[in-house]
C-alpha cells in the first residue's frame, strides 16, 4: 500500500504534466514579482516571490497573512526533483551522454539559484574620495552597535543583530561585563518630540524627550526603516538606565562603566573586513556635448595587511572586482561625484551558473555530434543498400 | 537518491537553524571626517526637527569671531579644533584615560538640569533634582560671564570622574567644557582644567 503510494507520488513528481504546470507557474511568478516591485522594491519582491516557498499576503480583514501562491523556491525545488526524475529515466548509454550532460547542467543551474537564495549576502560599500573604508553594510538589516571607544586608536565593536533585538530580553555581550536588556524593539518607528504630560520608557540619554511611534516596515528601494529600541545596559548588578537607540538619532550616545566608555548606536548592519579600500578617484564620464553617462569608474587602493598586499584596482561598469569571495560592482554615486557606492555580493555558489552553462553547451554539442553521426551513418547505410 | 534527499534535507535544516549572534570586531578608529553611517540606498532624512534631542540636531555652525568663547591653555596642554557639535578637544599632559572637550549647542540645549543629569548618566550616577543640582554646583565668575562647575565621581572598581563647566554666552549659545576619564588622571589634570575655566573670555 505504502509502496504503491510512494511509486504513484514519484510518478507524479517526474511527469511531464507537472513540468508544464511548474513552468507556467514560474512564468506567472515572474510577472507577479515584476509587478510587485513597484510597491515592495526589488529586494522585497524577490524575497517575497522568488526566494520563498509560499507567497503570503496580508489582507486588511484578517489578522494573519494567508498563503496565496506557491513561491518560486517551492516551484524550483519541484522542478529540480522533476528534472532529476526525468534524468534518472534516461538510458545509461553513450548515445544518451549529451542528454545526461544537458539535464545535469540544468540541475546545477537550479542548485546555483538555491545556494544564492539561501546564502547570498548583498551589501554595499560607500566611499568618499580620499576616504578609507574597511566594512560593508547591509541595505536593510540593522544592528545595535555597542562600541568600546576607550582605546584612542582601536574601537571594540560589539554588534547585536536586529534578529536578536526582535527576540528581546537580556543579551549578554561576550568579552565585556555588559548585558543589554532589550525592553522594546521597533523594526520601524517615527520619532518626534515628547508632548508635555507624557513619559518615555527611556531614562537616560536623549530618549526621555522623545516620543516613539511604531510604523509598518518598508521594503521599497530608497526607503529605510528607522529601527529603534529601548535598551537598558547593566553591568556588575548596576543599571545604566534605559536608553533609546534609533537609526533616526544621528549621533551615538555614551555611558562609562569602570573606566570604559561605550557608545550606543543603531545603524545599518556592518560587516568588517580584514582589508580596506581607499577611493583614490571617481570618474563619471559623459558623451561629449551631452549629459548621457558613458562610464562610471572607481579607482581604489586595496590594502590587505594579512596578505602584505597593496595595489590599485579600477572598478567600472561590467568590470567588477572579485576579491576574497566578494564581488564589488560599481553601483551608484553621489555628493557631486565625490562619493562612490559599490554593490558588494558574496555568493558561495557564483560559479554554479557558469558550470551549468558549460555543461549544457557541451551536452548540446555532444548530442548534436551523436545525432549527426547517427544520421550520416543512416544515410551511408541507405546508399549502400 | 534517498541519500541525496537526506543530504538536501539536512543542509536545509542546518541553514534554517543558523542563528545570528552578537559579533565582535576590533577595528582601527575611524577618521573623524568619515561620513557617519552613509546611506546611499535611502533618501536624505530630515532629522533636525523630528526628535529634539541635542545629539540629533545638525551640528550648528561653529561660532567664530566675537561669539566664540576663548581661553588660555596651561603649560603642556594643546587644543585641536573639533568637528560636528564638538568645538575643540584638549590634550592634557597626563597619562591615563582622560578626555577633555568643548561642545557648543544653540540655545539653552535642554536646560542645565537635563544636561547635568545626562553627564551623570554617562558615569552611571542617578539623576539629581533641582535642589541636588544647586548643591552640586560651584559658581564661578569669568570674563565671559558666570560659569557653573560640577565635579562628579562614579562608584565601581575603576572610578570614573567628570569635571564640567557650563556657561551661556550673550549670543544665546550654551557651552560645555567637560573633562571625563579615570578618577586619577582627572584629579591630576583638574587644577589645570580649572585654570582653563577661569580664563574663559570673549573678545
Amino acid at each position: 500500500m505504502i509502496k504503491s503510494l510512494a511509486l504513484q507520488t514519484w510518478k507524479f513528481l517526474k511527469s511531464i504534466q507537472l513540468t508544464i504546470v511548474l513552468l507556467a507557474l514560474l512564468m506567472a511568478l515572474v510577472v507577479l514579482c515584476t509587478l510587485a516591485q513597484v510597491e515592495m522594491g526589488t529586494a522585497g519582491a524577490v524575497n517575497a516571490y522568488m526566494r520563498s516557498f509560499i507567497v503570503w499576503r496580508q489582507f486588511a480583514a484578517l489578522p494573519f497573512p494567508v498563503p496565496v501562491f506557491p513561491g518560486a523556491a517551492l516551484v524550483g525545488l519541484l522542478l529540480t526533483i522533476n528534472l532529476t526524475g526525468k534524468t534518472l529515466e534516461l538510458k545509461r548509454t553513450w548515445a544518451k551522454a549529451g542528454l545526461w550532460l544537458i539535464h545535469a547542467g540544468l540541475v546545477v543551474l537550479f542548485a546555483g539559484e538555491f545556494v544564492a537564495g539561501m546564502m547570498q549576502v548583498d551589501t554595499n560599500m560607500s566611499i568618499e574620495v580620499g576616504q578609507t573604508v574597511n566594512y560593508v553594510q547591509s541595505y536593510k538589516n540593522m544592528e545595535l552597535a555597542v562600541i568600546d571607544v576607550t582605546d584612542p586608536t582601536w574601537d571594540e565593536v560589539y554588534s547585536i543583530p536586529d534578529s536578536e533585538l526582535t527576540r528581546g530580553g537580556a543579551i549578554p555581550i561576550p568579552g565585556t561585563p555588559l548585558t543589554m536588556n532589550v525592553k522594546k524593539y521597533f523594526a520601524n518607528a517615527e520619532l518626534s518630540n515628547l508632548p508635555a504630560g507624557q513619559t518615555s520608557m527611556a531614562t537616560a540619554g536623549v530618549g526621555p524627550g522623545v516620543l516613539v511611534v511604531e510604523q509598518p516596515t518598508v521594503t521599497a528601494d530608497g526607503e529605510m526603516n528607522q529601527a529603534s529600541a529601548f535598551v537598558e545596559p547593566t553591568a556588575g548588578g548596576r543599571s545604566y538606565g534605559v536608553w533609546l537607540a534609533s537609526a533616526a538619532i544621528g549621533a551615538p550616545q555614551s555611558f562609562t562603566h569602570e573606566g570604559h566608555t561605550y557608545l550606543l548606536t543603531m545603524r545599518l548592519r556592518r560587516l568588517y573586513l580584514p582589508y580596506a579600500f581607499t577611493l583614490k578617484q571617481f570618474r563619471h564620464d559623459v558623451y561629449p556635448g551631452t549629459d548621457i553617462p558613458k562610464n562610471f569608474s572607481s579607482l581604489v587602493q586595496v590594502v590587505n595587511p594579512s596578505q602584505k598586499e597593496s595595489r590599485e584596482v579600477l572598478i567600472y561598469m561590467n568590470q567588477p572586482l572579485r576579491y576574497e569571495g566578494k564581488t564589488f560592482y560599481q553601483a551608484s554615486f553621489g555628493k557631486n561625484d565625490t562619493l562612490s557606492v559599490l554593490s558588494v555580493v558574496e555568493n558561495p555558489g557564483w560559479l554554479l551558473p557558469y558550470v551549468s552553462c558549460v555543461l549544457v553547451s557541451i551536452g548540446l554539442l555532444v548530442h548534436f555530434a551523436i545525432v549527426l553521426r547517427r544520421s550520416l551513418k543512416r544515410r551511408q547505410d541507405k546508399k549502400e543498400a | 537518491m534517498r541519500a541525496l534527499l537526506t543530504g538536501v534535507g539536512l543542509a536545509l535544516l542546518a541553514l534554517g537553524c543558523q542563528r545570528d549572534q552578537v559579533a565582535h570586531y576590533r577595528v582601527p578608529r575611524e577618521a573623524p571626517n568619515a561620513p557617519n553611517n552613509p546611506r546611499p540606498a535611502a533618501p536624505p532624512q530630515p532629522m533636525g526637527d523630528r526628535t529634539g534631542g541635542p545629539s540629533d540636531m545638525p551640528a550648528p555652525p561653529a561660532p567664530s569671531g566675537k561669539a566664540a568663547l576663548k581661553w588660555s591653555l596651561p603649560k603642556g596642554w594643546t587644543s585641536a579644533p573639533g568637528d560636528g557639535m564638538r568645538f575643540a578637544t584638549f590634550k592634557a599632559p597626563v597619562n591615563g584615560k582622560l578626555e577633555a572637550t568643548v561642545v557648543v549647542l544653540p540655545g539653552p540645549a535642554g536646560g542645565e538640569l537635563a544636561n547635568v543629569n545626562r553627564w551623570r548618566g554617562q558615569i552611571a550616577l542617578p539623576p539629581l533634582d533641582e535642589a541636588g543640582l544647586a548643591k552640586a554646583r560651584t559658581a564661578m565668575k569669568t570674563k565671559a560671564g558666570p560659569l557653573n562647575v560640577y565635579d562628579f565621581s562614579s562608584e565601581g572598581k575603576t572610578k570614573s570622574r567628570m569635571v564640567a563647566g557650563y556657561i551661556s554666552t550673550p549670543d544665546g549659545n550654551t557651552w560645555f567644557l567637560k573633562m571625563t576619564g579615570d578618577a586619577d588622571p582627572v584629579a591630576k589634570a583638574k587644577p589645570d582644567f580649572m585654570h582653563i575655566l577661569e580664563s574663559l573670555h570673549l573678545d
